[in-house]
């Protein structure tokens, strides 16, 4: 019977670490997203009252991406994942920007913009480019493929966030156009 | 009871701004135009720009339809019953990205309607909305360095990675700044901060700071990713307007490949290889 205790308890002990290991993991994930979200929302010119609102979503929608991708709970593709995260993004845009008068998309993209996949657009475009400099038929295939599969990705993973992101722009029409008001 | 309601608040404003005149249905037209050009390059999306436009319209009792073209607004303002129109044609203004300009348009849309403001006065507050500064440059290259080294950081760079990226944002941003200021063609601007950037990055790899110096270099260019264009025209897709919905994506994509050519460029010079 012990034994059995014991190793039940060690599998407890085990889980614990992980989950705690885990949400270490979430937290840095919204705090470095909550920066990024901040400094790239600076580049286009928000309104003051946008910042803090902006680094709250973004932390919640990176880090909710972050965990729907890593945690063993969940493993989702990272398109999948990317909608669900930017719907949740959305849902927190349209419900908090009626707070400081601004219409949604000024809180939603700004907010998008650390899931933006930035690097799967331009190694596209690097696997174009070493498709014309490599003319044998097998390395032409692979790095076709590399530009193939970056650039499909990019454009779904694109297409899902703002799909995401703007559902709920139309299921709460009456909070999101009138945000202004 | 309520339609007769309606048809009388909308007869009370076609009095006060005195539309009945040919000049007035002109001036609104010139108006709307305007007000659109700059919206639209403030970087809005076309479903908040129509929705704007139209309320303005309907406000002064007359009626608003447009077409959005990649580089023009081609806008139509005529009277309920179609008694007369008129229609213009305006560049949309070039501009950066600015959400202050574009909430506070949008702002504007909804007090005219509200509070029954006349052409005259909403003109004066728009004059005021496009003035207004930009934010703090220096201010704006600190954080876009800090979201930049943060970006490394969440793609698993450690933080030397982090430092090297910190620093060539700064330099290639305030480059791009510098050369914005100047009018430079946005594609030149964007091949040569990537050229930068990523040549100032490599440098974690010929001095071997910390472990992930390919994570420095690969992140070190995102600062230039044009974000909001392409989510705008993705937008823009989902709500049927295909002809904007290209155009935008077509000139996000364009930026991709100028700073793709930089990065592989810097990458080349450098003797590194992108995969």
């Amino acid at each position: 019977m012990l034994p059995v205790i014991r190793a039940l308890r060690g599998n407890v002990v085990d889980e614990l670490k992980y989950v705690l290991a885990m949400l270490l993991q979430v937290l840095q994930d919204a705090l470095f997203a909550a920066i990024a979200a901040i400094g790239f929302a600076a580049i286009s010119n928000p309104p003051k009252k946008a910042y803090l609102l902006c680094a709250i979503i973004a932390a919640a929608g990176h880090s909710a991406r972050y965990l729907l991708m890593n945690s063993s709970l969940f493993e989702i593709h990272i398109v999948a994942a990317s909608a669900i995260a930017a719907f949740i993004v959305g849902t927190l845009a349209v419900i908090l920007s009626p707070y400081g008068k601004m219409p949604a998309e000024t809180c939603l993209f700004p907010s998008l913009l650390p899931m933006i996949p930035g690097i799967y657009a331009y190694k596209a475009f690097g696997g174009l480019m070493m498709c014309l400099s490599h003319g044998t038929e097998t390395e032409f295939d692979h790095y076709f493929y590399l530009f193939a599969s970056n650039g499909l990705t990019c454009l779904f993973i694109l297409l899902s966030m703002v799909i995401g992101g703007t559902l709920p722009i139309f299921f709460f029409k009456n909070i999101s156009f009138q945000a202004t008001r | 009871m309520s339609s007769i309601d309606q048809s009388l608040s909308k007869t009370s404003a076609i009095t006060e701004c005195g539309i009945k005149t040919d000049t007035s249905l002109k001036e609104i037209c010139l108006f709307l135009s305007e007000y659109s050009a700059w919206l639209l390059g403030s970087g809005a999306t076309s479903i908040r720009l129509e929705k704007n436009v139209r309320r303005m319209a309907e406000s002064m009792g007359c009626h608003a339809e447009m077409t959005i073209l990649p580089r023009h607004i081609h806008m139509t303002v005529f009277l309920p019953d179609h008694s007369d129109s008129y229609t213009y044609i305006i560049a949309t203004h070039p501009m950066p990205l600015n959400y202050d300009i574009n909430t506070q348009l949008s702002r504007l849309s909804w007090s005219m309607a509200d509070d029954h403001l006349t052409l005259k006065e909403t003109q004066e507050k728009f004059e005021k909305i496009i003035k207004t500064p930009p934010a703090n440059k220096y201010l704006v290259l600190f954080l876009a360095s800090c979201a930049n080294a943060a970006f490394c950081r969440l793609f698993t760079g450690d933080w030397a990675a982090v430092g090297v990226v910190f620093l060539s944002t700064l330099i290639g941003f305030y480059l791009r700044q510098v050369m914005t200021a100047h009018k430079v063609d946005v594609r030149l601007v964007f091949i040569i901060c990537a050229f930068i950037s990523s040549i100032l990055a490599s440098t974690a790899t010929l001095f071997s700071f910390g472990h992930t110096p390919d994570i420095a270099v690969g992140t070190s260019v995102l600062y230039l990713v044009p974000g909001i264009p392409f989510l705008n025209s993705f937008s823009d897709l989902l709500n049927g307007h295909y002809i904007c919905a290209f155009g935008r994506f077509v000139h996000a994509v364009v930026l991709t490949c100028c700073l793709s050519l930089g990065l592989c460029g810097g990458m080349l010079l450098m003797n590194l290889s992108m995969f």
